[in-house]
């Protein structure tokens, strides 16, 4: 059995690794398949009408190529994405899709659509910059209005009330098996590492909801039969923007010292998964865009009208106070500004709890041995671990 | 001989009494936020509404105190706020850590001025977060910011203009409660024409720069556009932009302009740098070549035909046409607001590539530009940082065309040197296009 949960555990790091080989395979079934780069875009609506959302991720190739595109004052992760389009790795995809989100990947979007082959193959659906407004609320549900529309001319087929529950159904299902692979964690659990949580959250974003739903539940029943040992390392907790470079996780948990990586708060891991869209409701677009409204706010778009309070920080007190992290490592795109504005108000709050931090800025590659150099040090100030001459 | 304009003093009169009113203000209402934003909304709550808009502050404490500004973006840096923010931000942020602000007519104030609430936008990603940030080091200040969701053509989206009226309107509802005054319609709908009439009237002073010579030069531009930024909703708003209007429109018809000597006309794509503007505007000068259009300050608080069966048009608007506006109820009054100000240049293209390229064509068209000059702010979302690499391409066959790195108010981030020589080359190949122009023409 435990050779069984491993093996399904490097299945969905080989789904990260073949992400193309995977979507490939999708196509020659007959599959139609839609990328998307940032995750205010409603996948279910896509789902249901038979469209697979596959996330765009970066290959931390050179920047080389994009920069006579996108000014080098975008983050990496833009570049990259913007990189992806131009060298056509994508070519597959049938269908390119956008929420309005930062200007960074807005400008990745727009690289894919002028200079990527994909502008008659491309939506941009205009998704509210505040998310916390009645006023947003109708907005969007127009605007999924309109992205219903434009899928079923693109198909030619009606997407039915009943297609969308059953999207709206096996997305939760996701939602809930993550959080439940998640929750081990929180448990202390020895028996999975965060960083293989976070891929397989990431290969969420990469496979077909059901085959995915299928193979995380086999590992959740295996996980359950084992051990479950406690673990006794060092626990941290992420807190950032998009990363979707496994290897600054892997890198946490490998450092000279024990160290357990116990959440990772951010729109690839924590925040994509971390809400749910209501069920069995007559208005199938309403819940959806409630469902996308309520969701962990991107940095971008966490206003509270009245009091310019940030909503996401309740959730991050919640994960503290669920996850018991003993530091926190901030992580986050160089040339990001939300992130650091989010930082700036963060830190009292850590303060006043005694949870120390260390910030780390993301480029097209990870200077690991400076990483490692930092993350010990800051591991060796929460273990006080004294030096010796 | 160089025409002096005699409305000028007046200009900066104003512009330093609406700060003055603001710092020194012992009772009413003092609001902060983006210029960016419909102000009149905030007049609708009485003749002692006192603003600051944090884009035009910053850089004119950038301009008139530039060691002050320095020190004001290294205190918000060493607070935490990151290198690669808002340099605006930044300072603004710097002076509530340092305690201080300082406003063009020289004034320091060692007591900044807590506002009663702050009323913004929210459209590049750092927008609303300024001001939460202002808000927290303040100790809570209330703060509505509107989303000015948007792009190209955004002003002719009843489904934009719906949502952005809507939050207007929830946000008069808000004020009232903040600030436990009634909110008078009557007030309101007079600061609203007011706005727009300013607006419109500033698309006209510029447009007239499409003759030759062209009366203003960037210098003036930029001097002349703040008070539309500051506080464009009064009865003197009005009337000093009527006036100018005059002026410049007698300029014209009498082929005055600041600067006469104009061998070369140069369109202008980017921000103001305050550190690095002075030096270029010199080295150009010294050649004849001026900056006669320019997004920054046509585009930030002035309103023109724009997108006319897609294409870009620079013409003004009439100003009667604001007269003969229905402002009778406060919804209507709301959606001729936010059309005009969707419908600025700087927001239509901000999210909309092919917008801001259709500008350029238009402005190097009409303006009839021998060269074309891109200064992207290495700090500032909303300037067209992608736009410019667009732009290159598209009048590499057709005008000199050369982008130099700057920033607003951060002259750590400005390449003097490497600009002047980009400046002087820039020079250099209009004189040879000129020449090769003329040669083929025989």
């Amino acid at each position: 059995m435990d050779s069984d949960f491993h093996k399904i555990i490097e299945e969905f790091h080989f789904h990260i690794d073949h992400r193309h080989e995977y979507a490939k395979s999708l196509k020659r079934k007959g599959k139609l398949l839609a990328g998307y780069m940032c995750t205010h875009i409603p996948e279910e609506i896509l789902y249901a009408g038979g469209i697979i959302p596959l996330r765009i991720l970066s290959s931390h190739d050179s920047q080389a190529l994009t920069r006579s595109y996108m000014h080098e004052t975008y983050c990496s992760f833009s570049h990259d994405c913007a990189y992806e389009g131009l060298s056509q790795n994508y070519d597959y995809l049938d269908l390119i899709v956008m929420g309005t989100t930062c200007l960074h990947m807005s400008e990745a979007f727009n690289v894919w659509v002028r200079f990527g082959g994909f502008k008659e193959r491309s939506f941009l659906i205009l998704f509210p910059h505040i998310m916390e407004t009645k006023q947003g609320s109708k907005f969007l549900l127009n605007s999924f209005g309109e992205f219903k529309k434009f899928l079923e001319d693109f198909k030619k087929n009606f997407i039915s009330d009943y297609e969308i529950e059953d999207a709206i159904k096996v997305y939760n299902q996701t939602r809930r098996l993550i959080r439940k692979l998640w929750q081990f964690l929180k448990d202390n659990s020895s028996i999975i590492r965060g960083a293989d949580l976070a891929a397989i959250t990431l290969a969420s974003q990469l496979m077909d909801k059901r085959e995915f739903n299928e193979m995380l539940g086999k590992l959740i029943d295996g996980l359950k039969c084992q051990d479950k040992g406690k673990s006794l390392g060092v626990r941290l907790m992420v807190s950032g923007g998009a990363c979707d470079d496994i290897r600054i996780f892997e890198l946490i948990e490998s450092l000279n010292y024990k160290v357990d990586l116990i959440f990772i708060d951010s729109c690839t891991v924590g925040r994509y998964f971390w809400f749910e869209v209501l069920e069995d409701q007559s208005d199938k677009l309403r819940v959806l865009s409630e469902g996308y409204l309520d969701r962990i706010p991107c940095p971008s778009k966490d206003n509270i009208l009245g009091t310019g309070e940030k909503k996401r920080f309740r959730f991050i007190q919640e994960f503290i106070e669920d996850f018991r992290p003993d530091g926190i490592v901030f992580l986050y795109q160089r040339f990001c500004s939300p992130q650091p504005h989010d930082i700036v108000a963060l830190k009292p709050i850590l303060n006043r709890l005694g949870i120390p931090y260390i910030e780390l800025e993301l480029d097209t590659t990870i200077p690991i041995n400076q990483f490692k150099n930092r993350l010990e040090a800051f591991v060796e100030t929460i273990k006080g671990v004294e030096l010796v001459e | 001989m160089s025409y002096s304009l005699s409305i000028w003093n007046e200009f900066k009169n104003y512009q330093w009494s609406c700060y003055r009113n603001y710092v020194h203000a012992s009772g009413g209402l003092r609001c902060m936020g983006s210029t960016w934003s419909v102000l009149s909304p905030l007049k609708g709550f009485g003749e002692d509404v006192y603003l600051i808009g944090g884009e035009p502050h910053a850089a004119s404490t950038a301009g008139t105190f530039p060691e002050d500004a320095r020190e004001d973006i290294l205190a918000s840096e060493r607070v935490g706020l990151g290198f690669h923010s808002c340099s605006y931000l930044k300072l603004f942020v710097g002076e509530i850590v340092r305690s201080k602000i300082a406003i063009p007519d020289r004034t320091v104030s060692d007591r900044y001025p807590k506002p009663d609430l702050i009323w913004t936008t929210h459209l590049c990603t750092q927008h609303s977060k300024w001001y939460q940030e202002v808000s927290r080091r303040l100790g809570g200040v209330p703060i509505y910011a509107i989303d000015m969701i948007g792009g190209g053509n955004a002003d002719k989206d009843s489904k934009v203009v719906n949502y952005v009226c809507d939050q207007i309107e929830a946000g008069i509802r808000w004020l009232e409660r903040v600030t436990g005054r009634d909110f008078s319609d009557e007030l309101f709908i007079k600061a609203a024409r007011n706005e727009i009439k300013v607006l419109v009237l500033w698309g006209n002073v510029c447009a007239l720069n499409r003759h030759i010579p062209a009366p203003l030069d960037e210098r003036r531009l930029i001097a002349l556009f703040p008070p539309a930024m500051v506080d464009r909703t009064t009865d003197q708003a009005v009337r000093i932009y009527e006036a100018l209007l005059e002026e410049v429109k007698y300029m014209v018809d009498n082929g005055e302009s600041v600067v006469p000597d104009q061998r070369f006309r140069i369109a202008y794509f980017g921000l103001a740098h305050t550190y690095g503007h002075p030096e270029i505007a010199r080295i150009l000068r010294e050649v004849g070549a001026e900056i006669v259009a320019s997004i920054y300050t046509f585009g930030t608080t002035g309103n023109f035909r724009g997108f006319i069966n897609g294409k870009w048009s620079w013409d003004p608007i009439d100003p009667a046409w604001v007269d003969g506006l229905n402002l009778s109820s406060r919804r209507e009054a709301i959606t001729e607001l936010v059309k005009v100000v969707l419908g600025w240049p700087t927001w239509q293209g901000v999210r909309s590539y092919w917008a801001i390229e259709e500008m350029a064509k238009a402005m190097v068209r009409e303006f009839k530009a021998d060269g074309l000059l891109l200064a992207p702010c290495r700090s500032c979302e909303t300037d067209f940082r992608n736009g410019y690499i667009a732009m290159q391409r598209i009048f590499r066959n057709e005008i000199p065309t050369i982008e130099y790195d700057t920033d607003q108010v951060d002259v750590r981030k400005m390449d003097l040197p490497g600009s002047k020589r980009k400046t002087e080359l820039f020079v250099h190949l209009m004189e040879s296009h000129k020449k090769r122009k003329a040669h083929k023409n025989g």
